[in-house]
């Protein structure tokens, strides 16, 4: 275990090495340059590359990327380009609202997800079986944006229910009032692929050959599924989600941006649409790291959990 | 010999699924569409502007405010040249005189069948020609995506060594790239606006998921007898990759292919709202959800709503089908 | 504290309630459609961070509330200023008892504002290290500075401490600035919310910080800061305080503002709070739901509150919802590249011949501006006939542009000059090689309905369009650099004189503010002699024959100037949308109950 663990360590430097390569080149090479948009109105050359000076791109390619691999090593990619603020600051304090929505959201449609999906699995090839997959089919056909300006509109317009965007001051505000129309949404969306999903993963374990020795040794329907199968469900549930969790901070931006939610995902927007660079590397490397380590903590909690599993 | 009963066995299996059944029919229904808009049969003129701005659906009535505008000065002379001369002036005055009269006013429609956008054009026709775009992109698309997985996973499966580390590490590094910048990097490498751009930058960031499921596949049939056995009569290792091993996966390769189509189209919509999807040329759902959010304000709810059904009934048809093909060609997942 | 415990402590800091942030009393609050990025005047370069320094800092000037067109008024300064013979040299008087706001980098002592403070201020616009990107208000004008910039280019630090000729406070309270050639203008500039006094300790002490610690001796102070999320300015309590006395001639609207606000004390409320609103959807709807208490980024759904003939709906009008009407001074226009050759291949819609002339005007004649004003801006735009929009000094309302929407004749004309139509039913350029249009825009949704506009436009006289999507930035440096071939531009007045608006098509600012990249001499000759001239009937001359040799030239299209519709609550008195100043915040008052 522990020399798989070193192994996969070591080769997180390879594939972070092509992240940062790829990264790197590709935004100098169709990244955009910033320093038109931060001269303002009237930029002249001397403006210009003033600015480029500034901000270091005027530099040859071998120092910048010197300078990006030891930031990587240090972990300070230094202010962004067009608000000066740090960005560890940025990163800092931008967590805390990305996860106020995101913890709520994943424990909310996972519970539920995890309920319809063993009562569909429970029974069957039933009506009712058939009929909730086909309506989770449908949900999912309809796209995030139509759920996100139909919600907004009824809910925050019509009836008045909750702010139609914006974020306040303490954690229970955000959390009660802020929050909720944005955690609805991405219930909604997500509750039908969980659904789906989970119950694939349910339906995996009924066919096991434990299942059918339980049920021959007289347990209780109720007692396979809700003690043995859950059991061993979980392990791939719990994993996905954790598969999901990078891609899903820094993919939130649909709902933030709606919602107003000062989270990393819209943080990602703005500094795309200003090729503010210093953000854009910082979110890159850090997605990178984190699905790296969360790809290596599911892989070992497979390992740890069932003993038959191979490593390689 | 044993294949085709194999999918003959599938077929027979999938017709039993009156609801799969039922979906392919919606899906071929789609297909005849498209056919229709591509050849210019329907909705050839969706870009006129045939009905008044923002033309309510028929069943709802004409609309009782249309945003006019004050009548055009019309005639409203300069007061004088301020002694520059207009070196195009005798060229005008010329061409004002062949002229004849005014010019046709344009009557527009009041209403349409399923309302009109801002500009007056007919929503359902837009609907059906988006439909095309919209499939195109993501048929076309998935079929990039899972060529590449499928080429790519091959080699990785089979080869192993070198050349799996090889397609590892680049999985990887384009795993953990956020999706967004991935979709810029390929929309800013294709200069090119259009059908094409996304086309190329659903499939070369798609292929991931892919390539995993095929990778692990060649990885389990490499060791199998019949590979064996076809290599022990000289079989090439591409030959054995994709004569001998590839129909035997193509079922998952079919159904990957089909998750793909779903999850493009709705890609799409995201990405044309994000600024990267189709052109003005072109109208797909994306472009069509894309104008809603702004429309859905002014209480003008007939293009999303035209827009989501036509996209909803089609995914739906689309994944009951994937669904049921790939319970009938693997029987065990029931 | 290092970067990780910071990291931490921000963190959970960004879950944890944050002490009391809310200013008691009238609170005025509002929303920016588009995230700031900080307060420093120096380093800041949009305008809705431009809009918090206006509140925050004292510039030289400022302008009268009331007065249209908008009129200088001093303010940091204790009367207009004193200007030499030669129009060179200008002497500001500052007033005595101005102060900073509170805070620790002054160490506890009342920190009087000073003549240096506004020499320093103006300094940090030549530092390189600022890379201010409104430089531009400055350099070249003031003797002695741009020698001063050159050294800290090659020296790597700029010299705040070296005297210079053209900036100089022979007393605390005196300011002498000597310009390098006489300019009419420059009183604007002082005038400008970015050359607000700054205080150099704060400056020091917070140093790259210093975007998110603005101090300054302005009626506001910043009380909470959630970056692109909640500003909240409070009162600043040792503001010097101002009088609302201001005339509003025969305006009757101005004349009911003045009768409930003559002789308060300003600023009258207590603070303001200015929350990020991106969409439309959620600004509207918090102003519908009294969640904000002044709303005027309403374009995009202005048809729902407005009537056709531009007044507010009966049902707002019962809820005591007061909207204040005014023309944006902006204008909007479609911009052909004039110039030869784009990078290293010709332009087909460049140069003075002919024919060339012939294709611009044919394009401008298809292009539907009614039908943008209809149904882009929603029918809240008028048709600007003129470079300079209304409530700009010399601005002509009785000017009738040349170019009529006329397609027929726009398809006679292509038809003349000899663009005939291939076997795709394109039209070839004359010597028969193919002729593409290539439109750049961005890749919004607000753009992509100038796309469908422009094509409509093109289609209809035969004309091959390619549509070149760029983000923004990059969008900004192919425009500057002559790279666009077609495009629609805007401009916002920075100072409310014509010069600021003739000045885009003058020849020499190619490659900064004039888009067409047009060069002119015609052209350039009247620029230079109006430029020199104070607004009055013989620069209005001027500016006729360079709007009329710009149209023959047909370098640009003109197409809108938006209106403003500004929405309050009813409780709001004493608000109008003034065309030059962002802060009407300073001149109004909150009052439950309306009498009005």
């Amino acid at each position: 275990m522990l020399a798989y663990t070193l192994r996969r360590l070591w080769q997180f430097i390879p594939t972070l090495a092509g992240v940062v390569l790829l990264v790197f080149f590709l935004f100098n090479w169709i990244g955009g340059d910033p320093a038109y948009l931060l001269a303002g109105k009237i930029p002249n050359p001397e403006t210009i590359a003033n600015i480029r000076r500034q901000l270091g791109v005027d530099e040859p390619y071998a120092v910048q990327l010197w300078i990006f691999l030891k930031q990587i090593l240090t972990g300070d990619f230094g202010v962004s380009w067009s608000t000066n603020e740090r960005v560890s600051d940025i990163f800092a304090t931008r967590l805390g609202p990305s996860v106020t929505v995101l913890i709520p959201l994943l424990m909310i449609s996972t519970l539920l997800g995890m309920a319809a999906a063993m009562l569909v699995a429970y029974v069957r090839g039933s009506l009712t079986d058939r009929s909730v997959m086909v309506a989770c089919t449908v949900a999912q056909s309809v796209s995030i944006l139509v759920y996100i300006l139909v919600f907004q509109y009824f809910f925050a317009y019509q009836l008045g229910w909750f702010p139609v965007q914006g974020w306040g001051v303490t954690f229970a505000d955000n959390l009660f009032r802020y929050a909720v129309l944005a955690i609805v949404v991405g219930v909604a969306v997500s509750l039908a692929p969980d659904i789906r999903l989970y119950r694939t993963f349910f339906l995996d374990e009924i066919n096991q050959d434990y299942v059918r020795t339980a049920r021959a040794k007289g347990l209780s329907e109720a007692r396979v599924m809700w003690v043995h199968v859950l059991r061993n469900a979980a392990i791939p549930i719990v994993t996905n989600i954790l598969l999901q969790l990078p891609g899903l901070l820094a993919g939130a931006f649909l709902i933030e941006r709606f919602f107003g939610i000062p989270g990393i995902g819209r943080e990602v927007i703005l500094a795309v649409e200003r090729s503010d660079f210093p953000i854009i590397k910082a979110v890159t490397v850090y997605v990178a790291i984190a699905t790296m380590v969360v790809n290596l903590v599911a892989d070992l909690l497979y390992k740890a959990i069932d003993p038959r599993v191979q490593l390689k | 010999m044993r294949e085709s009963s194999v999918w003959a066995l599938a077929w027979r299996r999938f017709r039993r699924d009156r609801l799969g059944f039922f979906s392919l029919i919606v899906v071929l229904l789609y297909l005849v569409v498209v056919l229709a808009t591509a050849t210019g049969l329907v909705a050839r003129d969706w870009q006129q502007e045939a009905g008044v701005s923002f033309a309510p659906p028929t069943f709802l009535g004409p609309g009782a405010d249309t945003p006019q505008l004050a009548k055009r000065a019309e005639g409203a002379q300069a007061l004088s040249d301020y002694g520059i001369p207009d070196p195009l002036g005798p060229d005008l005055a010329e061409i004002a005189k062949g002229l004849s009269g005014a010019s046709a006013n344009e009557t527009r429609a009041p209403t349409l069948a399923l309302g009109g956008d801002k500009w007056g054009r007919d929503v359902l026709k837009k609907a059906v020609k988006g439909t095309e775009t919209s499939l195109f992109v993501g048929l076309a698309a998935a079929a990039l995506a899972t060529f590449l997985g499928t080429l790519f996973g091959a080699q990785a499966g089979f080869r192993g060594g070198k050349v799996d580390d090889f397609f590892n590490w680049l999985y990887s590094v384009l795993t953990s790239i956020p999706y967004l910048l991935l979709v810029l990097a390929v929309a800013a490498v294709v200069n090119q606006k259009g059908v094409l751009t996304v086309i190329l930058i659903l499939g070369l960031t798609g292929w991931t998921g892919i390539f995993r499921l095929i990778r692990a596949e060649y990885l389990k049939h490499r060791v199998r007898e019949y590979v064996l056995a076809a290599d022990a009569i000289g079989a090439s290792g591409a030959r054995r990759m994709f004569v001998h091993i590839l129909p035997n996966v193509s079922h998952v390769v079919l159904v990957q292919l089909s998750i793909c189509v779903v999850l493009f189209i709705k890609s799409e919509v995201i990405l044309t709202f994000l600024g990267f999807g189709v052109g003005v040329d072109t109208v797909s759902w994306g472009s069509m959800l894309a104008e809603a959010g702004s429309e859905l304000l002014l209480g003008k709810w007939w293009q999303l709503t035209a827009a989501t059904v036509a996209m909803a009934i089609l995914v739906t048809a689309f994944s009951l089908f994937t669904d049921a093909m790939r319970d009938a060609l693997d029987p065990r997942l029931k | 504290m290092n970067t990780a415990a910071r990291s931490l402590a921000l963190l959970l800091l960004s879950f944890a309630a944050a002490a009391s942030a809310q200013p008691e009393g009238k609170v005025l609050r509002v929303t920016f459609q588009v995230a700031e990025t900080g307060f420093d005047p120096a380093r800041v370069h949009d305008y809705y961070s431009g809009i918090v320094i206006e509140a925050i800092y004292d510039t030289l000037l400022t302008y009268d509330y009331l007065a249209r067109p908008a009129k200088l008024v001093p303010n940091a300064a204790a009367a207009m200023p004193e200007v030499s013979a030669d129009g060179r040299t200008y002497t500001f008087r500052i007033r005595k008892g101005i102060y900073f706001a509170e805070d620790p980098v002054f160490k506890g002592k009342r920190r009087e504002l000073t003549a240096q403070d506004f020499a320093y201020s103006i300094r940090r616009f030549y530092d390189p290290r600022n890379r201010s990107p409104y430089a531009f208000l400055f350099t070249g004008k003031i003797v002695g500075m741009d020698e001063l910039a050159e050294q800290a280019k090659k020296s790597g630090r700029f010299d705040y401490q070296a005297p210079v000729a053209g900036l100089q406070t022979p007393d605390s309270h005196t300011l002498v600035i000597r310009l390098k050639q006489p300019d009419i203008n420059f009183p604007y500039v002082v005038a400008f919310p970015l050359t607000g006094a700054v205080a150099r300790e704060a400056i020091e002490a917070y140093g790259d910080e210093s975007p998110s610690h603005p101090v300054g001796s302005g009626p506001f102070l910043l009380k909470r800061y959630v970056r692109s999320s909640k500003i909240v300015l409070a009162r600043n309590p040792g503001y010097r305080g101002k009088t609302w006395n201001f005339d509003p001639g025969d305006n009757p609207r101005f004349k009911q503002i003045a009768e409930r606000m003559r002789g308060k004390r300003l600023p009258a409320i207590d603070g303001v709070e200015i929350s990020i609103m991106e969409e439309t959807q959620s600004r509207w709807l918090a102003f519908q739901r009294a969640e904000t208490d002044i709303e005027y980024q309403l374009w995009d759904v202005a048809p729902t509150f407005m009537t056709d003939d531009g007044r507010l709906k009966p049902e707002f009008v019962r809820r005591g919802i007061q909207l204040d009407r005014t023309v944006d001074a902006e204008i909007t226009y479609l911009a052909f590249n004039m110039q030869d050759r784009i990078g290293d291949t010709p332009n087909p819609v460049g140069g003075f011949r002919k024919e060339r002339i012939a294709l611009r005007r044919a394009i401008a004649m298809a292009y539907n501006v009614d039908d943008q004003i209809r149904i882009i801006r929603k029918g809240q735009a008028i048709r600007a006939q003129y470079p300079i929009p209304p409530g700009v000094a010399g601005h002509d309302p009785k000017y009738v542009g040349l170019i009529p929407y006329d397609p027929r004749a726009a398809n006679a004309l292509l038809d003349r000059y000899g663009y005939k139509r291939g076997a795709d039913g394109y039209r070839r350029q004359p010597n028969g090689e193919p002729l593409v249009i290539r439109y750049t825009s961005t890749p919004t949704e607000r753009d992509r309905q100038f796309d469908e506009l422009t094509k409509r436009a093109l289609d209809t006289i035969g004309l091959r369009m390619e549509i070149q999507k760029e983000r923004f930035p990059e969008y900004l440096k192919a425009q500057k650099q002559c790279r666009v071939m077609m495009g629609v531009a805007a401009w916002i007045a920075d100072y409310p004189d014509g010069d600021n608006f003739m000045q885009l098509l003058y020849g020499p600012n190619i490659h900064e503010s004039n888009n067409a990249c047009y060069d002119s001499p015609e052209f350039n000759r009247r620029y230079q002699r109006s430029s020199q001239l104070p607004a009055g009937p013989e620069r209005d001359g001027l500016y006729h024959e360079m709007t009329r040799i710009m149209e023959t030239d047909s370098a640009w299209l003109l197409l809108d100037s938006r209106m403003r519709n500004a929405l309050q609550q009813p409780w709001v008195v004493g608000f109008t949308k003034h065309p030059v100043l962002h802060v009407e915040w300073l001149y109004l008052d909150i009052d439950p109950k309306p009498a009005y």
